[in-house]
């Protein structure tokens, strides 16, 4: 391609085989979603455990308040009613703590781990990268003297740059294929590495869904009739809200 | 019918008076008997017209007036249907009374069984009389709406077409008014001692009574809606904030809570889709937990929103917005107390009151019954109302556990540990955890071992006698590669080849830049940026190696050379192969490049220091010590340690 004479139309030459660079760009492409996905799970998922938190707290903080004003003072069946509640809101937010907790130490802990990896992956692909750049470098310089006339001092100096070549060749493809065994092999053991996390996950939330079941039947069967229906509830809320109307000190809107 | 006159025997000196007394007696009782009966009459007839006008207008003319939207109709008719109910079995009554004589007694206690009902009926309807007006005056202003008022009142009573609407309105006002006029003038012309007397006083007194009643309801209502109107708040009031209602408070700030609670849902928990992330793992617990939570997303957690909302949060909005009222009024009543107490302290000092303080004592006081009557019974049903709604929401709280756990336990059936228990799992889990963290680490250190630097280039001959030349003055420690071509420019700056090995006399320049070095070439010294410099690492060799093409030839060197004292053992270095080596003897050990040995001797049994007794892969041999690197470890160019982990990989 020497009669070419403007260097930049032409197509590189590949010094690295395509299949290769193809494998590894797919792998590669492969984890960075991976790590991606790996971050936005966890943020969404310290964003729920702090949500759930913040959730729980404002229920004791509902319950206190209630305990808290001088209605409960006046009226006996109102105080237990209230007590009651405060009593289980308090319990729940305590589950609720162990549930977050259980989730932060074996799902979140897990998730930051595993991302952890990735900066380190990330620099070994960039070192590989400055091997190739090396490598394609001094590979046109090789092939560069080897167009030239073959003079004694241009032997001599394409000796050197051979000689410079090879162990950059090596490096590089030394590193290439680190990476390219390497990557599949993590990429393939999240598989085995999340399984227990989700697992746990959901068990969390049993256990949670479990006590906060029990404590509110027992509460309602306690304190409230069970079984009214939505409807019920709703009528018994209008006809209240009627009887107040009713009178005449509440105005009208 | 008794004369009302005493039936006294007439002392012995008044007999000729008692005579014309007695005629004019009975001349007046007949008058009044006739009066009476006049009286009666009326009273019935005026009974039948109202009962007939107001069906009239109740039926036919409001069915006419299907222009106004029904809200309006409601207004301006108010309970008129209740009135006629009342009325028309008032009237029926009465005409069932046969003489008139029965119906006069009759009268009386009619009016007495009628009174409550008719103050109820009445009461509400003056209540909302003036509500009435107002908007038939606003009609009046539409001139549309005002000529189909007047075509439809023209057509069906034609002598009040003139007045208009309001003319109708007024009649149940004006008749409630009536009764008690009506009946004091038959109680006028009806002897005390008549039977129906004591009947026919009791119903005046209670019809005035119904009439007052009314009026007092009436003024109640319209204090309450005055004062009620958030609009005349002053100043004053908005800025007291006296808060004399325990409820309020709380059903404030549940509202605000729930309202809290219920955005703390909404905006986090149904934004976080935590399923839609599967790290495209498929398969496993992933799977569960995906169903699992899109479920929940969807249906479980949306439908506790509504139920929440629609259930809890709006009762409670509309419990606090009823609270506003009566804590308006509470507070009006402060004010007017000042008011009322001042007038009785004018009162007492001057005896009397002007009109403008008569009104002002009648508004505290119907303001203070109003509130004294109405107010516990709110506070009843305000706090009924709060349990009834902290009882939904603890139902509301179990439903929501129990859809999620139904959920919950159907996924977590189809998951492996299932049957394990909890404490168990737990256990289980760390273990697991420890494990895979470990396995995570030896990821982490394969992708951060760095392959072993591209090998030093050997030098040149000069180069090498320079290096020499170099280390007899300086220690190893100080020699210092280029890395790229330096171009000296300024004092004292020298110009170097890529590759030139120099000493390092001082890390800093006289200005004591740190990123400028004294350097020595052997031949000049000078300065030289820091940054293209790297640390040299002598190869244990004294010959220059091969400058042949393949670099697996060897040269035995029989020739010893000179050690100089320099040539030292290396502080803790890692040995490492250079090139490759291939064995051609049993003596010997084949080497590959990159290779890590352990370097057992430095000589051969004959003492020749280019071979090297170095032990690697197992085994021992003999190998060129010119092959050698040293490297030293850990830095970010050597080998990391080997771990435990056998993914170490090879070249």
């Amino acid at each position: 391609m020497s009669w070419i004479p403007f260097k930049i139309g032409q197509p590189k030459k590949q010094i690295v085989p395509k299949t290769v660079e193809r494998d590894f760009e797919r792998e590669y492409g492969k984890l960075q979603q991976l790590e991606d996905q790996t971050k936005k799970l966890q943020k969404d998922l310290k964003k729920s455990t702090d949500a759930d938190l913040a959730m729980s707290k404002s229920a004791v903080k509902i319950s206190s308040d209630l305990l808290s004003n001088p209605l409960c003072e006046q009226d006996q069946e109102f105080l237990n009613l209230v007590t009651a509640l405060d009593t289980a809101m308090k319990r729940m937010d305590a589950f609720n703590q162990e549930k977050v907790n259980q989730i932060q130490k074996t799902v979140i802990e897990p998730l930051k781990k595993f991302g952890s990896v990735f900066p380190s992956l990330n620099m070994a692909v960039k070192r590989r990268e400055q091997a190739l750049q090396d490598y394609k470098r001094l590979q046109s310089k090789v092939e560069k003297y080897e167009e030239k006339e073959k003079t004694g001092p241009v032997l001599a100096k394409l000796h050197q740059v051979r000689e410079e070549l090879r162990p950059v060749k090596d490096d590089f493809e030394a590193k290439n294929r680190q990476l390219l065994e390497e990557m599949p092999r993590f990429y393939n053991s999240r598989l085995d590495y999340f399984q227990p996390s989700f697992e746990s996950l959901i068990r969390a939330q049993v256990v949670y869904y479990t006590e906060m079941h029990k404590i509110f039947r027992d509460l309602t069967q306690q304190l409230d009739q069970p079984g009214h229906t939505d409807e019920q509830r709703e009528q018994e809320n209008e006809t209240k809200l009627s009887e107040l109307r009713a009178l005449s000190i509440v105005a009208d809107d | 019918m008794a004369s009302y006159l005493e039936s006294e025997p007439p002392s012995p000196g008044e007999s000729s008076g008692d005579e014309s007394q007695g005629v004019e007696a009975t001349r007046i009782c007949e008058k009044m008997k006739l009066n009476q009966r006049l009286a009666a009459k009326e009273l019935v007839n005026t009974e039948a017209k109202y009962v007939h006008n107001l069906q009239l207008c109740a039926s036919d003319i409001r069915s006419h007036l299907h222009e106004l939207p029904q809200g309006d109709l409601d207004v301006i008719f108010s309970n008129i249907d209740d009135i006629i109910k009342v009325n028309s079995r008032f009237l029926k009554d009465l005409e069932k009374a046969g003489s008139e004589e029965e119906q006069i007694s009759l009268l009386g206690n009619l009016f007495l069984e009628f009174q409550e009902e008719m103050e109820n009926t009445y009461k509400v309807y003056c209540a909302c009389y003036n509500q009435a007006l107002a908007l038939v005056e606003t009609y009046r202003k539409v001139p549309k709406l005002q000529k189909v008022i007047h075509d439809v009142i023209t057509a069906l009573v034609p002598q009040a077409c003139a007045s208009g609407l309001s003319f109708l309105l007024v009649m149940p006002v004006q008749r409630v008014t009536r009764y008690p006029l009506l009946l004091q003038k038959i109680l006028e012309n009806t002897p005390p001692d008549d039977e129906a007397y004591e009947a026919l006083q009791r119903a005046t007194r209670a019809m005035q009574e119904v009439n007052s009643n009314i009026n007092e309801y009436k003024r109640q209502k319209e204090i309450a809606t005055k004062y009620n109107k958030l609009e005349h708040l002053t100043v004053r009031e908005r800025l007291a904030r006296i808060n004399t209602h325990s409820i309020s408070k709380k059903t404030l700030r549940l509202s605000q809570l729930f309202k809290q609670e219920a955005g703390i849902v909404t905006r986090t928990f149904l934004r976080i889709k935590p399923y839609e992330c599967d790290l495209e793992m498929e398969g496993g617990a992933v799977q569960q937990y995906c169903c699992f939570t899109r479920d929940l997303h969807l249906l479980v957690f949306l439908e506790f929103k509504q139920r929440l909302e629609r259930l809890v949060y709006h009762p409670l909005h509309h419990l606090s917005k009823a609270l506003l009222g009566p804590q308006n009024l509470i507070k009006k009543r402060l004010d007017k107390l000042l008011d009322f107490e001042r007038t009785e302290e004018k009162l007492a000092e001057m005896g009397s009151m002007t009109y403008e303080e008569e009104a002002i004592r009648h508004t505290y006081q119907a303001l203070n019954s109003l509130l004294v009557s109405e107010l516990p019974q709110f506070n009843q049903v305000a706090i009924q109302w709060l349990g009834q709604i902290l009882n939904t929401l603890m139902a509301l709280q179990r439903d929501l556990a129990q859809q999620v756990l139904q959920r919950a336990e159907r996924e977590l059936g189809q998951l492996p540990h299932s049957h394990v228990s909890d404490f168990d799992f737990r256990k289980l889990i760390e273990d697991t955890l420890d494990k895979t963290s470990a396995q995570l680490q030896s990821f982490c250190q394969n992708f951060q071992k760095v392959l072993p630097v591209p090998v030093r280039q050997p030098l040149q001959p000069a180069a090498e006698r320079q290096v020499q030349a170099l280390m007899s003055k300086y220690s190893p420690s100080k020699l210092y590669q280029v890395t790229s071509n330096i171009s000296g420019s300024g004092n004292l700056a020298l110009t170097l080849q890529k590759g030139q090995i120099v000493a390092v006399l001082q890390d800093r320049d006289i200005k004591g830049n740190t990123s400028r070095w004294l350097v020595d070439t052997g031949g000049y010294r000078g300065y030289v940026p820091a940054g293209k410099l790297e640390p040299y690492q002598v190869v244990p060799h004294d010959k220059p190696s091969m400058q042949s093409g393949s670099g697996d030839g060897f040269k035995f060197l029989p020739v010893e050379t000179p050690r100089s004292s320099t040539h030292v053992a290396m502080p803790v270095f890692q040995v490492v192969a250079a090139y490759p080596f291939v064995a051609r003897s049993n003596y010997e050990v084949s080497l590959q490049a990159g290779q890590s040995v352990t370097v057992l001797e430095r000589q051969d049994k004959k003492g020749n220091p280019e071979w090297s007794l170095v032990e690697v892969n197992g085994q021992r041999g003999y190998v060129p010590s010119n092959f050698l690197v040293c490297v030293p470890s850990p830095t970010p160019w050597g080998w990391s340690l080997p771990t435990g982990d056998s993914s170490l990989s090879h070249m």
